[in-house]
């Protein structure tokens, strides 16, 4: 269930619910004139819903949140509930769970806390009309008040949640990017590339060494050709991961051999003055698969021509 | 220590805040869109885009955070782009040093302010050891 991971992601025990709560000033009393309030709000929910899903639905910005009317159907029925929850006079474990949730499905669906925020406002502005009509000017005022701290402890909930939900989100990608950003081919019996395209910064630079140190490793390689064509700016940061991946893998006995070096990269590096001596290094990729054979023994050589024997 | 002529005209200006690795990336691709922007050849483009690289990562990595300022300079006939970096952060002690090269207190090549130094055509450094660092970078377009 995502709702009880981010209960424990946020930290919403008992004790956190109880600070909120004071927070927000929503006390006993609040919970209790909420509670009379539940048939008040059960009498004007239809036509709250009824207003409040033409005013989402005027708008192109959340109408696309409701391709159909099936779906409109069931967020109905799901926002009705959810009203008349606010007049349960809870606001226990449970309560908090169930608001939770809603962060978890608005992340889960892209609807931006704007929209959420916008909504919950056209809501507030209803039922601050019905109980104005209803009841006496100081217990509408009374009522009103223990509404809005319900309320916004409740959006506070599902921004936290929502938060927390893309932030989740984010970190995946950029695992799942990581993963694909150091692809190590075998090309050749001991021999290893490693196309590198991209940013290099200090979480990367230490990915590049690992997965390096790894394949080399495990494919027993005699020479791994690291390619930075694809890297935009070679500066000292990423010199000093290339010279001290070189080190490492000479330590397992292999060689690395530097390749796709551009002229303005050429001319940067030695400006710069690093030392790149320890590497093979090469301009392009194929004399770097070129000097990757040699090493282990093997060469490219051209195909002996047998249709001029054969015709 | 380079000096700068003063009768610089500013073009154009920019602020950026350094407050994250990420912005290593953030800042030097603004410079680059300048140089390009300005029609740098590919050598000093891609001169001051690593320049710009190595002095935003070392407000980044000595100071946490900081701000680069980025212009679009002219001098007479020639356009430029100018770049500072400023931070308050704990200031260099031994500036000859750190500007020599092959020193570091980031265990790492320390060739970053030596190198940058070397690969643009103004330089110019301020440090006072618990107040900060300035620098300010300048790289002409060739005629």
């Amino acid at each position: 269930m995502p709702h009880r991971h981010y209960m424990t992601a946020l930290r919403l025990d008992e004790s956190e619910i109880q600070t909120r709560r004071s927070y927000f000033e929503l006390g006993d009393d609040d919970l209790a004139r909420l509670r009379t309030l539940h048939g008040l709000a059960e009498k004007h929910t239809d036509e709250f819903i009824e207003r409040f899903y033409e005013h989402l639905l005027r708008s192109a910005s959340t109408r696309k949140f409701f391709p159909d009317d099936a779906t409109i159907v069931r967020v109905k029925r799901a926002q009705r509930q959810y009203f008349l929850q606010l007049f349960e006079g809870r606001c226990d474990r449970e309560y908090v769970q169930q608001r939770v949730a809603v962060g978890v499905a608005h992340e889960h669906v892209g609807l931006a806390p704007t929209w959420y925020l916008g909504a919950y406002r056209k809501y507030l502005a209803l039922l601050q009309v019905r109980l104005f009509d209803d009841l006496p000017a100081a217990e509408a005022q009374a009522a009103f008040l223990s509404v809005q701290k319900i309320v916004f402890f409740d959006m506070t909930l599902a921004l936290d949640t929502y938060i927390a939900a893309h932030q989740e989100t984010l970190a995946r990608h950029q695992a799942a990017l990581r993963e694909l950003s150091t692809p190590v081919i075998r090309v050749h019996d001991g021999v290893l590339l490693l196309p590198l395209v991209g940013a290099i910064d200090s979480a990367r630079a230490q990915q590049v060494m690992d997965t390096v140190l790894l394949r080399v490793a495990e494919e027993k390689a005699k020479c791994i050709i690291v390619d930075i064509a694809g890297v935009p700016v070679v500066d000292t940061k990423v010199a000093d991961s290339l010279v001290k991946t070189t080190a490492s893998v000479r330590l397992l006995g292999a060689h690395t051999i530097l390749t796709g070096i551009s002229a303005q990269v050429a001319r940067t590096i030695v400006h710069l003055g690093v030392d790149v001596s320890t590497m093979h290094t090469r301009a392009r990729l194929q004399e770097g698969i070129e000097l990757a054979l040699d090493l282990v023994g093997k060469r490219i050589a051209p195909v002996r021509a047998k249709r001029s024997s054969g015709e | 220590m380079n000096v700068e002529p003063d009768a610089v005209e500013s073009l154009s200006r920019r602020e950026m805040p350094i407050g994250s690795e990420d912005d290593v990336v953030v800042v030097r691709r603004a410079v680059r869109a300048l140089a390009q922007k300005r029609g740098f050849n590919a050598f000093a483009s891609a001169a001051l885009t690593t320049a710009t690289s190595e002095l935003t990562r070392n407000v980044w990595v000595h100071a946490r955070k900081g701000i680069a300022i980025l212009e679009e300079v002219a001098d007479g006939g020639r356009i430029g782009v100018r770049v500072t970096f400023e931070d308050e952060g704990p200031g260099i002690v031994d500036l000859e040093r750190a500007l020599a090269g092959g020193f570091s207190t980031a265990r790492t090549m320390g060739l970053g302010l030596s190198g940058s130094r070397r690969l643009v055509d103004a330089f110019r450094i301020d440090s006072a050891v618990g107040r900060g660092t300035t620098v300010e970078i300048v790289k002409w377009k060739e005629p």
